[in-house]
């Protein structure tokens, strides 16, 4: 049961120090930047396809696809202490990858840690309309029940989509086109909202007249939900593509998606 | 060319916010733009008016006109990161004198805690804070029965500090060493629509702050109530409204799940 007295209030309600013109600004953090495996890579890339995985059921899918690492964004507030040399669904890590077998150039992003609100429009940046181009992108996140402002029933599985209008106009007379992402995901509705950098990503994409797509799912993890997600993937936007446990046998443990705050995060273990 | 521009401040119970929802709403207003200011922290969701189109993206901070009203209205949906405050009005302040405003109309609701001299026989009491004159006082306000917010004294520190700041002449740090002070008169100069109002004043721009008291709660009552006020003061006619409420407002889309979904049945 919530607690009423400590937990933190629903986003319409304000503490006094987010109202006050006179709370000091936080000291100032270092801009985020790309590193690339390529030492000279294309600058900027200019993917047909640009997929953002936040969501725990888009991590663990995206885990057990085949791809290269080509790259990582370094958020230097995060500390890499306790990542593994190779990929791995624990580490806190943003790396990005070239999808192999898929058609033209598509690039994933993994994001593996969670990003500060404060951080997320430069993240955002960092990503879009600064280093990367992409024709289209695609962000997977979870619902956010502080956020959401209809039920979520546990036992319900579901997914819901925002766009931009570029997108959006891939829809014909007869409400079907044959340019849209995710056509059969019902639209997000009015009145709730999504925070944090899906929402600065898919900003960025409408101020940038680039086609985006945010689709969120629920629940946050679990076996039928990363059902879903691999569903919806592998049969509207990545159709063909190759899905499997990878050669590094992490997937049992996280074949239902893990939690990204899991326990083990603590910097107290490394 | 719309020359007034509205705008919410954050507040208490988002009365701001939600009496710009019914003025956009009510006037059809069409959306023009966005703002891409790095304060604000994001948000996305869906058209936040109308129930068709559907799909049509809302963001943080956007920009409506009303042209038969001559009005642009600033709708802000989220925070502004902790701290920067004073940076975002003075980008805003930026924005409007570069684009031609004339007049800024701020809306903001005041906490009811704080209301020191209550007085019921005059109903829900609009407040204002205007530019005009060095008092505050303006006499359009003064003639819709409206009283200048008694609490504004630009001799007062913080009010002091805040014009300093806008007009640059002064740094942010020199607020440091109020920290340990606060006292009551600090509440005012402490809120947004304050640093609205100082930063749009010291553009030369006409700026008024137009302010109710509530509670949170249910506050859709109290930004009715503030909509109103600023309907009036901006002449808008109710004939130019869209909506069949009383009023001839038209309650936006998203309201319907304004404060969240109805308790579940199956408990009882």
């Amino acid at each position: 049961m919530e607690d009423v007295l400590t937990d933190i209030p629903p986003p319409s309600r304000f503490f006094l120090e987010d109202l006050n013109n006179f709370t000091p600004p936080p000291p100032p953090l270092p801009y985020p930047f790309l590193l690339f495996s390529n030492p000279n890579p294309t600058k900027p890339l200019r993917p047909s396809l640009l997929i953002i995985a936040l969501s725990s059921p888009s991590l663990n899918f995206f885990h057990h696809v085949s791809k290269t690492l080509i790259g990582t964004l370094i958020l230097p507030e995060v500390p890499f202490s306790g990542n593994s040399v190779q990929p791995s669904l624990r580490d806190r890590s943003c790396n990005i990858y070239a999808l192999n077998g898929a058609d033209q150039l598509t690039i994933l992003v993994s994001v593996q840690y969670a990003v500060a609100a404060e951080r997320a429009h430069a993240v955002a940046k960092m990503l879009i309309n600064e280093q990367m181009l992409p024709e289209r992108v695609l962000i997977l996140d979870s619902v956010q029940s502080r956020n959401f402002r209809g039920t979520l029933p546990p036992d319900d599985t579901f997914a819901l989509k925002l766009e931009t209008s570029v997108e959006r106009k891939g829809v014909g007379d007869d409400g079907r086109g044959d340019s849209q992402l995710l056509k059969g995901v019902d639209y997000f509705p009015s009145g709730s909202v999504v925070d944090g950098l899906a929402a600065a990503l898919l900003s960025r994409c409408q101020m940038n007249k680039i086609k985006g797509t945010l689709c969120v799912s629920w629940p946050e993890s679990g076996g039928s939900v990363t059902s879903l997600v691999k569903s919806l993937l592998l049969k509207d936007v990545l159709p063909g593509l190759e899905h499997g446990i990878n050669s590094f046998g992490e997937g049992e443990h996280f074949r239902f998606g893990g939690n990204k705050d899991h326990l083990l995060d603590s910097d107290l273990y490394t | 060319m719309p020359y007034v521009l509205d705008k919410p401040a954050l507040s208490i119970g988002n009365v701001g916010q939600l009496a710009v929802d019914l003025l956009i709403s009510s006037t059809r207003a069409d959306r023009i733009g966005y703002f891409d200011d790095p304060n604000i922290l994001p948000c996305v969701g869906n058209d936040a008016y109308w129930p068709a189109p559907r799909g049509h993206l809302a963001l943080p901070l956007e920009a409506y006109d009303s042209l038969s009203n001559a009005l642009t209205i600033v709708q802000q949906r989220s925070p502004v990161s902790k701290g920067m405050m004073v940076e975002f009005a003075m980008s805003l302040a930026d924005f409007a004198a570069a684009s031609g405003k004339k007049h800024i109309v701020v809306l903001s609701s005041l906490d009811f805690v704080r209301w020191q001299t209550i007085d019921m026989s005059s109903g829900l009491q609009i407040y204002y804070l205007s530019s005009i004159n060095i008092d505050g006082t303006d006499d359009e306000c003064e003639k819709l029965g409206w009283k200048r917010l008694p609490e504004y004294n630009l001799a007062q520190r913080r009010w002091k500090y805040l014009s300093d700041l806008a007009e640059g002449n002064a740094l942010q740090e020199d607020c440091m060493e109020f920290e340990d002070e606060a006292g009551e008169e600090d509440y005012y100069p402490s809120l947004p629509f304050a640093a609205m109002f100082s930063c749009f004043k010291a553009k030369g721009l006409k700026v008024t702050c137009l302010l109710c008291y509530c509670s949170e709660g249910d506050n859709i009552p109290d930004s009715f109530h503030l909509a109103e006020a600023a309907s009036k003061f901006l002449g808008l006619s109710p004939d130019n409204r869209q909506g069949n409420e009383g009023g001839k407002w038209v309650i936006p889309f998203s309201w319907q799940s304004l404060y969240g979904p109805p308790p579940d049945m199956s408990l009882f």
